[in-house]
């Protein structure tokens, strides 16, 4: 009995995955990317509620980890805030994490994908639906001036005005001329494209906005821009990431390098590939 | 010594897949994931132990390219999930490509599953992976509406290939191919593709008060009790290995399944939420051979 088990198989001549066994365990496997999160509490934030946990891994800006509250599948969950002990993400009233215990267990896949690359810019674009805003709120204080161009339908859907630091240069755009300019991100009421001057303004942009909009994004920013550096401007992409690893096929989308998984070529792409 | 010893057997026991196929497909395990539900490689390497698996089962692969369906590509109601993908995929060029040399680090055999609609293409798709390193086997996807005749010439052009074929039958084709197919030489059996089913999709952007409705492949635990109802009738009735797919959610699932005479078990898109399941399941099933102290 002074070998081991593993000794006694890589002995074996009938074992014949035996020896590629060892060294898939010792030279390919890397550490699990499953873990527990706890919960700590949740807070209401119209329109949403910021749900807090503590994690040893919490993800970057624009990456995601897939939560597991019970139902069929994961959902992804993009940090509105982090901190080394745990993060923060933005959930919609009524979510069931919203009526966790402080202390729970989440089971947590991940972190997976390719986050926000913002790096030592001084001038810095963030352009988001008010509904999708929340991934791009990390970047809030990642430069030394950071404007803000954020659409929503109305008034009432625009996020608390003290979630979004002085310091932000806020341009607002409602769909109803409730706040801010009348029109949309891609065009204002009197015609002229509405991120133009800021696109010229800033050193990086990030979006966070349904990818069905990109196109016409992509167009302004070509229009203000002559020969934008790689990443210059980046695209959030939220779809249905069931498994996060590029296995199930569902979170394709098309791009212009042919079609790419959100989740690992992505979450976030440059805007210039749509 | 001796409990040593069967514990090590244990670790070591194949299954045989295709003993009539000239060079086999013998599994270390009886547990593999589905198509569709694994990726191509190693794309669950963080989270899946492979060691413990039997096989690894690609997603489906096509001779050419083929482009995602338009989404949604996902429904989810209760414990019900819908996915129509289109069975997007980048071509078994591309697939070769990309994949062949994790392939050949697995410390699995690769069971590619194919999708062909001509009997040329499926030759040609055997051809290309004839030689492949790392390849044991391949599994041929039927769709619903295939006739028996084409299914039967679909296997016959796979079986020019060098690979063991395994015939994927759909859930409610089982009936009028399986007998067929086992008598034009099918290797083994997988029982069955998803079934397909509908759910509701949410609503319609041009008309927000419409209702939309998705069909694709549901991936449900409702698919087990059905599952085992085909193992009941068929297991034993085919002459080849079955490979039991559809619903398998613990160890006494998969038990259930070989009592009933599968050969193994294929966990499906169940994994996505918890990919521990099939590690679980795996040696779950590895463990009643080691005699209690």
């Amino acid at each position: 009995m002074a070998c081991s088990v593993r000794q006694y198989i890589s002995d074996n001549p009938y074992c014949i995955s035996s020896l590629s066994i060892t060294q898939y365990e010792l030279r390919i496997r890397p550490m699990s990317k499953q873990h527990t999160a706890i919960f700590r509490e949740a807070c209401p934030e119209p329109p949403f509620w910021a749900v807090t946990f503590e994690s040893p891994h919490p993800p970057a800006p624009g990456c995601f980890v897939l939560a597991d509250f019970g139902g069929p599948l994961r959902e992804a969950l993009f940090p509105a805030a982090t901190n080394a002990t745990g993060f923060t993400a933005m959930l919609l009233p009524r979510h069931p994490a919203t009526h966790l215990l402080p202390g729970a267990q989440v089971d947590l896949l991940g972190p997976f994908g390719r986050g926000f690359r913002v790096g030592a810019v001084s001038r810095l674009l963030l352009v988001a639906e008010a509904a999708l805003l929340p991934p791009l709120l990390p970047l809030l204080e990642a430069a030394p001036a950071v404007a803000l161009a954020l659409e929503a339908p109305t008034r009432a859907r625009l996020p608390a005005p003290e979630r979004i630091p002085p310091a932000v240069e806020l341009h607002l755009i409602t769909q109803d001329g409730s706040a801010g300019l009348l029109g949309t991100l891609e065009q204002t009421h009197e015609g002229q494209a509405s991120l133009a001057e800021l696109l010229a303004w800033a050193e990086c942009v990030c979006f966070s906005c349904e990818s069905a909009r990109y196109p016409a994004l992509a167009a302004q920013m070509r229009a203000a821009r002559l020969h934008p550096a790689p990443d210059f401007a980046q695209a959030l992409v939220q779809v249905a990431m069931p498994c996060g690893v590029g296995a199930c096929e569902i979170c394709r989308v098309q791009t212009q390098r042919g079609e790419q998984h959100a989740c690992t070529h992505g979450p976030v792409f440059d805007i210039l590939d749509f | 010594m001796l409990l040593f010893r069967l514990f090590a057997f244990s670790l070591i026991r194949m299954i045989e897949l295709a003993p009539n196929h000239k060079y086999g497909l013998p599994l270390p395990a009886p547990v593999m994931p589905a198509a569709g539900v694994f990726g191509y490689g190693d794309e669950y390497r963080d989270l899946v132990d492979y060691t413990c698996l039997g096989a690894l089962v690609t997603n489906p692969v096509s001779l050419h390219p083929r482009r995602a369906a338009h989404p949604p590509r996902i429904a989810a109601h209760r414990e019900h999930l819908i996915v129509h993908t289109g069975l997007a995929n980048p071509g078994l060029r591309a697939v070769l490509r990309e994949h062949r040399a994790s392939w050949e680090r697995l410390p699995i055999p690769v069971i590619v599953h194919l999708i062909a609609t001509t009997p040329a293409e499926t030759a040609a798709l055997c051809e290309q992976l004839s030689g492949a390193r790392g390849v044991g086997g391949v599994e041929l996807g039927l769709s619903e509406g295939v006739a028996a005749r084409q299914a039967v010439a679909l296997l016959e052009a796979a079986r020019e290939g060098d690979l063991p074929v395994i015939v994927r039958v759909p859930f409610s084709r089982v009936e009028t191919l399986a007998l067929p197919l086992a008598q034009a030489g099918a290797d083994a059996f997988t029982l069955t593709a998803p079934p397909r089913a509908v759910l509701p999709a949410g609503l319609s952007s041009d008309a927000p008060d419409t209702r939309l409705y998705m069909r694709g492949r549901l991936y449900s635990t409702a698919a087990f009790p059905q599952l085992l109802n085909v193992l009941a009738r068929w297991a034993r009735r085919l002459d080849v290995p079955v490979i039991a797919c559809g619903g398998v959610t613990s160890v006494e699932d998969a038990l259930a399944c070989l009592e009933l005479g599968a050969a193994a078990i294929q966990v499906d898109a169940l994994l996505w939420r918890d990919p521990a399941l099939i590690e679980r399941v795996a040696r779950g099933l590895a463990a009643p051979v080691v005699p209690a102290l």
